[in-house]
């Protein structure tokens, strides 16, 4: 046995520096046609009928292809669909899939599949579910065409099929399709161009999904989710990174290529960083949401509700929480701005607001008695919490008694569905944000105002429904556009809910990431087919 | 000792079976529902409702309880409601980067605070000690986070010695596997230095200060051999004490750790699992880590026979 020297202490120490301090490929290895994504959030779950998360939506957009896509424009495009037609009495819908189309496991795609799939899709979606009452049958005619027969004329087949008011139909196999629909399906195979790797994936760390070689493209142009998904990239993983600086100070180290959700005070940063580039992805934005529990007094009396419209002042909102207003916009359309329902009706309120004494005025009309206004506050989500702060500030002005209860925004979520008065675990109101994708489909739950079976705070109004099922029946964009402002017009007078303003959330890459499309499906993250690593 | 040993190892049982109820009742009177977080963003109280259903989540606490015990007696810790995973499997695709961040901790901070508590003790009230005291005051004070954030600014930013974030299995190599957790080790182990050292110093004054130690220095016993046989080993218990306690204040430390150097440990499932009231995740890992913080204390009692020959089991 030899000597311990301190010269051999020193070279077994140096050597030992050398290994550690060598520039090594393993981590962070992001080379070679492979891309690391990064974002703040964890995919929960892998079956995008059970969970409406984007996330999940994300994920079954690489995976599962779709029979149609929104377009940039919103509008629907045929995308496993090569040829299809509406019968001249409107009521039958005949569709014929296109050719190579493939399941991962090498199964040829066919309309049994299709069928269950549609039939999944549509018990949890609410396009889905409204269309379903229209439909007579859906029926295969051959292993590629199959039809939609329907009991009455509607108009919005196509956008239900193509995700207007969700991620989409999601085409699986029928062994998964027919599945119970709040069941979770146990395998992930579907045909999109994108393969889901299971063996390299960790639940809550990473998910790994290889280029699918078998995907025969569309030849259109890519346009949101439609067009030709052509992937250029041989692996894509998706890391979920809680923290923001370590997401942030990985992409400037160039350990991951993209990060969808950098904070807005580090943009000025980033900007400066040669080496990443910024870029907004969704340009219909987000939209921060104060939603009334229309259950329990005051906010179960619309003056109350119109009382906080007169508060509000959205640039208070914005500049707390944005701070940087090339990302920020004030926005008085209850559809939010940039959509396509987007209109200027019964905005009065939006230019008077702040009027306390109008505030007042109206609390007192409501019959406001003092009693303490449960107001929601998520503490671990910053945009929510902040936005619960001033709006108790603006409520406290106006001679409102509000206690506000700070908890987690998983408590958030459980404790909003308490139907009980604010006294008994209930609440009066919360803060959240609404997409702007959705917030501009008068069907999706922020415009429902059906009473105790729509979303939380349970607004009810009937005219809201009735406008609602006209935009429906609506056949033309123009109509749709008149019956949306009709909407406006009438949800400003009831007030479901106050936006706080509208923001823009960029993305940040590498510089030597290219093709990333905008898109407006989303809140953050891109497509990746067409995305190429230079 | 085996009798002792097989006593300690029994009375653990009805100590953790305590730690299982507690966990399970804070966990299920704690405001949050896995059903909601699960439904999506936008879900309907309809689809919430069958969730939970479908979860068992709707049956009484008692006969959910009832089940995991059953479970628990077979080894099993249940499914996780979020992935619909076996518990089981991931913790143990998470434990080793938690294994090997407390093993590294281990390695680089209890031979470092040994040996500046001990020379900060031989050369107490010199300015040597008040710098290594400083030190240790500042390390403890200094949130762990930011220890992290610095380090990653200095060394991954600046200097681009070491990576970020990520872990790197031992399988792809030791000279990986230590870059991508040398960082997170010096994150954690410097108020673990600062804990252990603080400590050491303050019982070698104690023991140095006793008269046999006094006979030694007359006998012309050499410093070194005073310090470290005479001094060290008589001060022993209550710095081996410290380090076992340690683990508890690692396993805190650990959770923060992996959040910030994005680790996929058991730190980081953890605190996932508590965002989505995954309760089977948490009551498994929490159940296993008292388990662990036990074990250690189990073996820290029995290393006292090592040092002091007087005591006995």
């Amino acid at each position: 046995m030899s000597n311990l020297t301190r010269r051999s202490i020193m070279q077994g120490g140096l050597a030992l520096a050398g290994t550690i301090a060598a520039p090594q490929l393993a981590l962070g290895q992001n080379g070679g046609g492979r891309t690391i994504t990064a974002g703040g959030v964890d995919l929960t779950s892998y079956d995008p009928v059970v969970s409406t998360s984007l996330l999940t939506t994300y994920h079954a957009a690489k995976v599962y292809d779709t029979l149609f896509g929104l377009d940039l424009q919103q509008r629907p495009q045929p995308q496993m669909v090569s040829k299809y037609e509406l019968s001249d009495d409107k009521l039958t819908w005949t569709f014929e899939l296109r050719d190579g189309l493939k399941f991962h496991d090498g199964a040829a795609v066919t309309s049994a599949d299709v069928i269950p799939s549609i039939r999944r899709w549509a018990a949890r979606s609410p396009l889905g579910q409204l269309m379903m009452t229209h439909v007579k049958d859906i029926s295969a005619r051959d292993t590629k065409i199959f039809s939609i027969q329907l009991k009455e004329r509607f108009g919005l087949v196509l956008e239900g099929l193509a995700g207007s008011s969700d991620g989409g139909c999601f085409i699986m196999r029928k062994k998964e399709a027919e599945t119970d629909p709040a069941q979770k399906i146990d395998a992930v195979i579907g045909s999109g161009p994108f393969k889901f790797n299971l063996t390299e994936t960790k639940p809550g760390a990473k998910y790994v999904y290889d280029r699918n070689p078998d995907y025969v493209p569309r030849k259109e142009p890519p346009s949101g989710m439609a067009g030709g998904k052509l992937v250029k990239i041989d692996r894509l993983t998706y890391m979920a990174m809680p923290d923001a600086q370590t997401a942030i100070a990985a992409i400037q180290a160039g350990e991951i290529d993209f990060y969808d959700e950098p904070p807005i005070d580090l943009l000025e940063q980033l900007s400066r960083d040669k080496n990443v580039k910024l870029q907004v992805l969704d340009q219909l934005g987000q939209n921060g949401l104060i939603r009334f529990n229309h259950l329990h007094p005051p906010f179960n009396n619309v003056k109350c509700r119109q009382a906080i419209l007169y508060i509000v002042k959205q640039l208070d909102y914005l500049k707390a929480i944005i701070s940087n207003p090339d990302y920020y916009k004030t926005c008085a359309s209850s559809f939010g701005c940039g959509t396509s329902t987007e209109n200027d009706a019964n905005t009065g309120w939006f230019r008077a607001a702040p009027d306390y004494t109008k505030a007042k005025q109206l609390l007192k009309e409501g019959g406001y008695d003092g009693r303490p206004v449960v107001l929601l506050q998520a503490t671990n989500w910053s945009i929510a919490k902040d936005a619960a702060e001033i709006l108790a500030d603006e409520m406290r002005r106006a001679g409102i008694n509000v206690r506000l209860e700070p908890m987690d925004w998983a408590g958030v979520t459980a404790r909003r569905a308490v139907k009980s008065s604010p006294d008994q675990g209930g609440w009066n109101v919360f803060t959240s944000t609404a997409p702007g994708f959705f917030l501009g489909n008068p069907l999706f739950s922020y415009h429902q105002a059906n009473g105790e079976k729509g979303w939380f705070g349970w607004a009810s109004d009937s005219k809201n429904e009735e406008l609602r099922n006209r935009w429906v029946l609506a056949e033309t964009v123009e109509e749709r556009r008149e019956v949306a402002r009709e909407m406006q017009e009438n949800e400003w007078n009831f007030v479901p809910q106050v936006l706080f303003g509208r923001w823009l959330q960029p993305v940040v890459m590498r510089v030597n990431i290219k093709g990333v499309q905008p898109n407006t499906f989303s809140w953050a993250s891109p497509v990746w087919w067409n995305v190429e690593k230079a | 000792m085996g009798s002792y040993i097989i006593r300690r190892l029994s009375s653990a049982v009805p100590v953790m079976a305590i730690v299982a109820i507690i966990v399970f009742l804070l966990l299920h009177l704690a405001p949050g529902d896995p059903a909601a977080i699960m439904a999506g963003d936008n879900p309907t109280p309809e689809a919430i409702a069958q969730i939970r259903q479908q979860l068992g989540l709707a049956e009484p606490l008692w006969r959910q309880f009832l089940l995991w015990v059953v479970n628990l007696t077979h080894g099993d810790l249940g499914q996780s409601i979020v992935w619909g995973e076996p518990v089981t499997r991931l913790i143990a695709q998470r434990a080793e980067p938690t294994i090997s961040l407390a093993l590294t901790t281990s390695v680089f901070a209890v031979p470092i605070a040994l040996v500046l508590g001990i020379a900060a003790a031989a050369k107490a009230g010199t300015a040597f000690d008040r710098c290594v005291m400083g030190f240790a005051v500042l390390d403890f004070s200094i949130p762990l986070f930011v220890v992290g954030y610095v380090l990653i600014f200095l060394f991954s930013i600046k200097f681009k010695w070491l990576p970020v974030q990520g872990y790197s299995p031992i399988a792809n190599g030791v000279g990986p596997w230590l870059r991508s957790l040398t960082l997170p080790t010096l994150a954690l182990g410097l108020p673990y230095v600062a804990l252990i050292a603080r400590i050491t110093r303050a019982t070698m004054l104690e023991v140095l200060s006793e008269d046999y130690m006094r006979t030694a220095r007359a006998k012309g016993v050499g410093s070194a051999r005073l310090l470290l046989k005479h001094a060290l080993k008589n001060a022993a218990l209550p710095i081996v004490t410290v380090i076992g306690m340690g683990v508890g204040f690692l396993i805190g430390g650990a959770i923060v750790t992996e959040t910030v150097f994005n680790i996929p440990g058991i730190g980081r499932l953890v605190v996932d699992g508590i965002t989505r009231r995954d309760y089977p995740i948490i009551q498994g890992v929490t159940l296993i880590l008292s388990g662990v913080y036990m074990l250690v204390n189990l073996l820290v009692d029995l290393s006292y026979a090592l040092f002091d020959p007087r005591i006995r089991y």
